[in-house]
């Protein structure tokens, strides 16, 4: 049995550790209540785009009658061949199985697309070190292009006709599913997102769409709701056509993985620890008010004056939607990481207390014994004296 | 289009002021209201008075000028937006805007020597060539006012 210095000594380093997740736990949920705050911010940004672009949507079809082409080729349906999946993870680890389940997301969209149609290619793009380091261990790296693209920050030219950006020379893949490294999406550190990092991936991810090199973009991202309620979705963000309908409020979900029951409980339990409320009163009070604002946004039953063509205005509005779509992702993946990251740090700090009691607990076992023994021996000693 | 709401429109509206919103992609720059807004449009400077008629338009790189509002005239350096323009409210929706103050310097003169090269490198290619008109057309808006 261990000695009292031996068990003395582990728990204080027991104790050391606790107080470092603890740490960590905290400054989670401070970082959460700001990512939160960043994404009330952004939202009226996100949804006034989207109500205006409904409501042109509503006044003009996709394609435009007098010359029989799309407005955008972002609106262009092909069938999907090539699949461009971004995935949004984290940069860095301790939050649990957060890197862990968007990346099995991602795997599991990639066999279920190659199931349907097995000469499917997938190209893949990370945003988050975490996913970029595991596709890059996992699949090979394509080839880096010769000609970027994107201008740095110009606006694409959503007008280009699709059969003259064809002209892109196709690259020679490595293997059906490929790591395609991108600059713009290695530039992005989650911990200091600009909207400028968004808009340069959304305008490279937008001219590749463009030249026809991909026929569908996929954006998986863990979607985050409330602190009790977060799930990774699969996301189609290009073609900009959902099913139904053909309004382009929301995008197609392709995919989705709920938390258990269990999972939210823990979440509570963390999010009540760290001092954050569940219902994010003061946020959905500003978030409703902007709300039905943001909703009218150029959607008055009026007929609007244009200051240039109508569908001008719908087309070079469309690219910038995309990168509108990737910022606010990526705004829901950087709170969802920080509060899985408050929860496995909640989780931890519990573990490392149930260590201490039952490290204390046999400490003072052995050193209870270690007294009865001397007692005995002075006893006996005594006896035979 | 300089002045699009005529003059009788006007007394429609009592008060004879506009809510004037500036969003970004990252929060609410601005919520407050003002007589008239000058909006850097695509096709051209135009102003919103109270009592204009519907409007949506692209807006250019330029400045968004606020006359009549709480803290006297406001002025902001917008890039990449559209905006609304309804009899008593006008909204825009701006990828970029800061006030002049703010607007980073040494990054604008940065893409104002990267956009000049593109459109040295863009050639016969019109979208390139537009595309970097369009970079090099913002810098000088950051540029243009900052500082002033």
């Amino acid at each position: 049995m261990a000695n009292v210095l031996d068990l003395r000594r582990r728990i204080r380093s027991v104790k050391n550790t606790r107080q470092i997740t603890k740490a960590m736990k905290m400054v989670a949920a401070a970082k959460l209540r700001r990512a939160q705050e960043r994404m009330t911010g952004a939202r009226p940004y996100a949804v006034m785009l989207a109500s205006v672009l409904a409501s042109l949507r509503r006044r003009m079809d996709a394609v435009d009658p007098t010359t029989n082409t799309l407005r955008s080729p972002l609106l262009a349906v092909r069938p999907e061949k090539t699949v461009l999946l971004v995935v949004v993870s984290g940069d860095k680890g301790f939050a649990g199985a957060f890197s862990t389940n968007i990346v099995r997301a991602a795997t599991q969209f990639i066999a279920e697309q190659r199931a349907g149609d097995e000469d499917k290619q997938i190209d893949l793009q990370a945003v988050g070190r975490k996913a970029r380091d595991f596709f890059r261990r996992n699949y090979p790296t394509a080839e880096p292009r010769k000609s970027p693209p994107a201008g740095t920050g110009a606006q694409q030219s959503p007008e280009q006709s699709p059969d003259q950006a064809a002209a892109v020379p196709a690259r020679t893949r490595k293997g059906d599913v490929e790591f395609l490294p991108s600059e713009p999406a290695a530039a992005i550190t989650l911990e200091k997102l600009r909207f400028e990092d968004a808009r340069a991936l959304g305008e490279e991810i937008v001219a590749r769409y463009a030249a026809a090199e991909v026929d569908a973009v996929y954006l998986a991202y863990n979607e985050f709701r409330s602190v009790l309620s977060q799930r990774v979705v699969v996301e189609r963000i290009l073609p900009l056509v959902t099913g139904k309908g053909g309004g382009i409020d929301r995008p197609e979900v392709a995919a989705s993985a709920e938390p258990t029951l269990e999972e939210r409980e823990r979440m509570a339990e963390a999010a009540m620890s760290a001092g954050l409320t569940l219902r994010d009163e003061e946020g959905e009070a500003i978030r409703a008010q902007y709300r039905d604002e943001a909703r009218r946004f150029g959607t008055a039953n009026v007929d609007y004056l244009y200051d240039q063509a109508a569908d001008e205005v719908y087309s070079s509005m469309l690219p910038r939607f995309v990168s509108a779509l990737l910022y606010y992702a990526m705004l829901e993946s950087i709170a969802s990481e920080h509060a899985a990251r408050m929860t496995a740090m909640d989780a931890a700090t519990t573990n490392a207390s149930e260590m201490i009691d039952s490290l204390t607990l046999t400490m003072n076992r052995v050193r209870q014994a270690a007294i009865t023994k001397e007692i005995i021996e002075i006893v006996s000693g005594a006896a035979a004296v | 289009m300089a002045e699009l709401p005529s003059r009788s429109n006007q007394t429609e509206f009592p008060q004879n002021r506009l809510k004037v919103r500036l969003v970004t992609p990252e929060r609410i720059l601005l919520d407050t209201d003002a007589t008239s807004v000058t909006l850097p449009g695509e096709a051209g400077v135009l102003e919103a008075l109270p009592g204009a008629a519907p409007l949506l338009t692209a807006i250019g790189a330029g400045e968004l000028l606020l006359a009549g509002g709480e803290g006297g005239d406001q002025r902001f350096v917008i890039a990449r937006g559209f905006a609304e323009v309804l009899p008593d409210r006008v909204t825009v929706l701006a990828e970029y805007a800061e006030a002049p103050d703010a607007v980073d310097k040494p990054a604008a003169e940065k893409q104002l020597r990267d956009g000049q090269k593109q459109v040295g490198e863009a050639g016969d290619d019109p979208a390139k060539y537009r595309a970097a008109r369009s970079v090099v057309l913002e810098a000088e808006a950051k540029l243009g006012r900052a500082g002033q």
